[in-house]
């Protein structure tokens, strides 16, 4: 590798050359493989958010025990209490109860004023171990007085199921995309080989060594994939600022991740992808093309 | 330097391009091959940079068996030869200056040295008033100096011009044949094939050899001089 550092202003503008040669074909081969990065980041950002929400809920796991009218809130909830996997008994009066929907609601809340009358029961919140979730729903409904016992184990299993369905998603994806990457990105590399034959024999005649020859050509396929990563992560910016300020506006209980710790994970994603995608697919262009 | 005994290169189709060649070459001469064209001097010229390998006989260059010539110690040699190719060869789209440091950017020199061997050679060569000129827009005659510069700047040890006199006139030929051969020192030497046998004459102090059907017929002073 004697003479990298001595010629690097070299490679760089050979590449220069080596894309304008067959500009157009170099910049459709680019927005193909940004828009490829951008479908994959979307997959990424889908499984990000979806593993996110499921991590909140299982934090903040609890059970809401609803009661007859005339039956004894406390002795139901020192009962409760006993029960193992119980963290805390919390009692919820019926305007707590409108409030945290409210809370809940957002600014669709208004739909609450429509009501003559507060439509909101009171009930005992219970903080729970989500381990025993199955055992304290089923003890705390046997309790004599309790109407209704809702978990929001459903709802996580739901969840559960489509962060599976988004991970066996996510890897196909990922896969078809690495071919998909490497196959357009080798093609870049065979393009501009196939453009810069003489040239290559000349060096080769002049008694340059191959790394000389061949570095050019992998710094391409870099450069156009990380190019790539680029334009994706600047569609992937826009279009996550747009989605997040809609589901505030239209979905307020949504329990969203951190915009900018998705975008952050979102961008060392593409880029890592990019560089490992780059560097494959620049050494699988040169190993299949004939230089000599 | 470069020693041949009963050399002979057959193509894959058959034709061959040298016929038991045996000749000896030292270090810091100036060596003509003549002949017309077809005649085989190419194909000496291809055996002597490793395009081609010796079908029989053995071919030593710089030290190296070229019939068994492995690719590093091929790459390693050719860095040692300066070759001026009959098309030149040349990069288009880039400057007198960036064609000629090309030859020498991988070999072990210093940025400055290389910049200095480039704006000597560009000077000698007469081109310095065109040094930032892309070759594109050179005439022949110019583009064949750029070609001459790109191959001594790097100071090899045998010096290689493939019908450098092809396509110029008596005068143009001779300026040429006179520059090449004022590369020659006591360490590098000079090949230099031409069909132009008339315009050699002067040059008594070198090595000339003519070749017919791939047979080489050295002049009974070249011979002298050579063993």
């Amino acid at each position: 590798m004697k003479g990298l550092t001595k010629n690097i202003d070299y490679f760089f503008r050979e590449i220069k050359t080596i894309v304008k040669l067959d500009l157009l074909s170099n910049l459709f081969s680019l927005l193909s493989l940004g828009f490829i990065f951008f479908l994959v980041s979307l997959i990424f950002a889908g499984g990000y958010i979806t593993d996110s929400m499921i991590r909140d809920i299982e934090n903040q796991a609890e059970i809401s025990v609803y009661y007859e009218a005339e039956a004894n809130k406390i002795a139901i909830g020192n009962q409760i209490e006993k029960i193992a996997g119980v963290k805390e008994v919390i009692y919820i009066n019926k305007e707590e109860a409108k409030m945290n929907m409210t809370e809940i609601l957002g600014e669709e809340s208004r739909i609450l004023d429509l009501f003559d009358h507060n439509p909101f029961d009171p009930y005992i919140e219970i903080r729970i171990d989500l381990n025993e979730v199955e055992n304290i729903t089923e003890k705390a409904n046997s309790l004599s007085g309790v109407e209704l016992v809702r978990n929001n184990k459903e709802i996580l299993d739901k969840l559960k199921d489509i962060s599976s369905l988004i991970s066996l998603l996510g890897v196909l994806i990922i896969i078809s995309v690495s071919v998909a990457t490497l196959i357009v990105t080798s093609h870049i590399i065979r393009q501009g080989i196939n453009l810069n034959k003489e040239q290559i024999n000349t060096l080769r005649l002049l008694g340059a060594p191959e790394f000389f020859i061949r570095l050019p050509y992998i710094l391409e396929g870099l450069i156009m994939t990380v190019l790539a990563g680029l334009i994706s992560s600047a569609l992937i910016y826009f279009t996550f600022n747009y989605i997040y300020v809609k589901v505030i506006d239209f979905l307020p209980f949504m329990i969203l991740p951190s915009l900018d710790k998705l975008l952050i994970s979102i961008f060392i994603f593409t880029a890592l992808l990019a560089i490992i995608l780059g560097f494959i697919g620049s050494i699988f262009g040169l190993k299949s093309t004939k230089t000599s | 330097m470069i020693i041949a005994n009963n050399l002979s290169l057959q193509y894959p189709e058959g034709t061959m391009g040298l016929r038991d060649v045996n000749l000896a070459i030292p270090s810091g001469q100036v060596v003509f091959i003549t002949g017309p064209s077809g005649s085989g001097k190419t194909s000496f010229i291809k055996l002597l940079i490793g395009i081609e390998k010796p079908s029989t006989g053995t071919l030593n260059v710089l030290g190296e068996n070229m019939g068994n010539i492995d690719k590093k110690d091929l790459q390693v040699l050719r860095q040692k030869i300066g070759p001026i190719f009959q098309d030149f060869r040349l990069l288009d789209g880039r400057t007198v200056y960036e064609n000629v440091i090309l030859g020498m950017r991988f070999l072990d020199f210093s940025k400055k040295f290389i910049k200095e061997m480039a704006l000597e050679t560009i000077e000698r060569v007469g081109l310095k008033h065109k040094i930032n000129s892309l070759v594109d827009n050179l005439s022949y005659g110019e583009r064949q100096r750029v070609a001459i510069a790109r191959a001594v700047a790097r100071k090899p040890l045998l010096i290689i011009a493939d019908e450098p006199t092809g396509n110029l006139d008596k005068d143009n030929s001779l300026n040429i044949l006179e520059l090449l051969t004022s590369f020659r020192n006591s360490d590098t030497s000079v090949i230099i094939t031409t069909h132009a046998t008339h315009l050699i004459n002067d040059y008594d102090t070198s090595m000339k050899i003519h070749v017919q059907n791939g047979r080489f017929d050295l002049e009974e002073a070249s011979y002298e001089r050579a063993y």
